[in-house]
């Protein structure tokens, strides 16, 4: 692995660490927001 | 140690440069290799483990006798929360990230993490995170009292510590999340060519399935923690009855995180396991692809079983019944592990090393907690042992001898790897008998106790839990003071012993390309992507 990842590699690395976050930050908010629509009824 | 290399994604340089560690501090506050990175999570790790023990024994020494002997009830329960706290986010969890940040590329044969940077900063972040909790001690009002699960609204009492346990939870989340972004995405991205998943050694697999529990349950808990912090100090009322809330939603809010976090730190202690078993029995381990699945289905069952954390909280008989069964269910995958290794040792050529040994201990005592929690499974049964010592007889056995022995099996299986030196055998195996004896005397009358009716999170008890309350104190001492052989075996171990060859352990080639490497193994680990057959 002398020359590192290759550029497939590094889009690959690149669209699942950003894939990943969203799914953790849309997870975050849309829990926040079951409890806003909860508290608001 | 002058491995021709560069970085993989992220890193910084993508030159091809010919260098070792950096010198001095700036080494480890700015590293992105992974076994730097790696050795600071484990050493963290154990630091966290001797404060949360400690803590242990303030509250083993105030239930050595009945009565009020030592600390006020409130710092009791501070003493109570903060072990938790500190004990799961701060050092399993930790430990486990630490053996993984190690071993993981070397077994995929991967040159590093596939996010390096982030790594060294989802480390730091973490140290942040405990610098806020542990100061949150000494603020007006004392520390965090309500319980590791901060139930509302018992919780909304707490002082000047609120906001900091709750950043420092935010802060702790956030660093696990990176921590598994990037295991997912170095596993999925960097394996050696011809390594296919479904030949991926087991740790490398029981960590692929964690990270994404984490990923899926961590967002809950921060979110349930965000919601309790506005409840605070901006006048919302999600978890209050008085504005219309409802404080039993933050108990199924935690509980949907909460029990996947179980298996958050039981999965990669069962992958350490899978690793060890084979190489002190010299034959492959037994039935990996239903190993595999065992893992990724105890992963799915963990979402689906929060409710029976809450069956004395009221639900309709078909919620009980449903949380009842579904948990029954966690046997049967769980069940074939156990099959599994056993089935690996029969007729092998078994050796009793000390990794071996943790393992084994790992086996039968993980088992023992395994069963006690299918007892509580049983609704009914739940309504009588709910919130008394069998519980948490039961989930000391699952994270002490379950996590906690399978994180020293792991250690002492690769501890030669890292360090290129053989440790002290005999005093390994007196740290082992040691901790294997104290841990039953600690834990085993807490069933007693708990059958009993002796309540949890109480400092003081009726005269009739007496006896058996000052065995398991005794327990506790003798197993906290083992620890500190621990301390001394690895510090010995890292500053010399006998030279450890290549593959280590007799019966490790074969079992993973980390025993191809020399050791210790070089800084960076492979020049060249190994081919695997």
């Amino acid at each position: 692995m002398t020359n590192g990842p290759t550029d497939e590699q590094k889009r690959g690395i690149r669209r699942t660490a950003i894939l990943l976050a969203l799914v953790a930050l849309a997870i975050y908010v849309a829990f926040i927001a079951s409890g806003v629509m909860k508290a608001q009824h | 140690m002058s491995a021709t290399h560069t970085h993989a994604l992220g890193a910084g340089h993508e030159h091809h440069d010919d260098h070792g560690p950096a010198r001095g501090i700036g080494r480890w506050l700015t590293t992105t290799n992974h076994k730097d990175i790696g050795t600071m999570y484990l050493v963290f790790s154990l630091i966290m483990f001797l404060v949360g023990g400690a803590m242990a024994l303030v509250i083993r020494a105030e239930l050595f006798m009945p009565g009020m002997q030592l600390v006020d009830p409130g710092f009791f329960n501070t003493m109570t929360t903060v072990h938790a706290l500190i004990m799961v986010f701060g050092a399993v969890m930790p430990a486990t990230v630490g053996l993984a940040n190690w071993m993981i590329p070397m077994q995929i044969g991967a040159p590093d993490m596939a996010l390096p940077r982030m790594n060294n900063f989802s480390f730091w972040l973490l140290v942040a995170a405990f610098t806020l909790l542990i100061s949150s001690l000494f603020m007006p009002g004392g520390g965090p009292a309500a319980g590791w699960t901060l139930y509302p609204p018992l919780v909304l009492q707490t002082g000047d510590a609120l906001p900091l346990a709750i950043f420092a939870i935010h802060l702790a989340g956030a660093s696990s999340i990176m921590g598994s972004i990037n295991i997912i995405v170095t596993i999925m991205n960097l394996r050696a060519p011809g390594m296919t998943l479904l030949k991926m050694p087991l740790f490398p697999w029981t960590w692929l399935i964690t990270a994404y529990l984490l990923i899926a349950v961590m967002p809950v808990f921060a979110g349930a923690v965000t919601m309790l912090l506005t409840d605070h100090f901006f006048g919302t009322t999600f978890f209050a009855a008085s504005g219309g809330g409802d404080p039993v939603l933050y108990q199924h809010v935690f509980w949907f995180f909460g029990h996947p976090e179980v298996y958050i730190m039981i999965l990669p202690a069962f992958g350490i396991v899978s690793e060890i078993i084979p190489t002190f029995s010299r034959k492959p381990l037994f039935g990996y692809d239903a190993m595999v699945y065992a893992t990724a289905s105890i992963a799915f069952l963990s979402f689906i079983v929060w409710a029976h954390h809450m069956f004395t909280v009221g639900m309709p008989l078909a919620g009980e019944m449903f949380f009842m069964l579904s948990t029954m269910l966690i046997a049967v995958p769980t069940g074939v592990k156990v099959f599994n290794w056993t089935a690996t040792m029969w007729k092998g050529s078994l050796s009793f090393e000390p990794p071996m040994l943790f393992a084994l201990a790992f086996l039968f005592l993980f088992t023992i907690g395994g069963f006690s929690g299918l007892m509580m499974a049983i609704a009914p049964v739940d309504f009588q042992y709910h919130d008394t010592y069998f519980i948490v007889a039961h989930f000391h056995y699952v994270l002490v001898p379950g996590a906690v022995f399978a994180i020293m099996a792991g250690v002492y299986y690769w501890l030669p790897k890292w360090t290129g030196h053989m440790y002290d055998m005999a005093l390994a195996k007196a740290h082992f008998w040691a901790s294997a004896i104290f841990v039953n005397v600690l834990f085993f009358p807490q069933h007693f106790l708990g059958l009993a009716g002796m309540p949890r999170r109480i400092p003081d008890y009726s005269t009739q839990f007496a006896d058996w309350n000052m065995i398991s104190s005794i327990g506790a001492f003798g197993f906290g003071l083992s620890q500190l052989l621990f301390v001394f075996l690895v510090w010995k171990c890292v500053r010399g012993g006998a030279r450890a060859s290549t593959a280590v352990w007799d019966g490790a080639l074969n079992h993973g390309l980390e025993w191809t490497v020399p050791s210790p193994a070089p800084y960076h680990t492979f020049e060249e992507a190994p081919v695997v057959k």
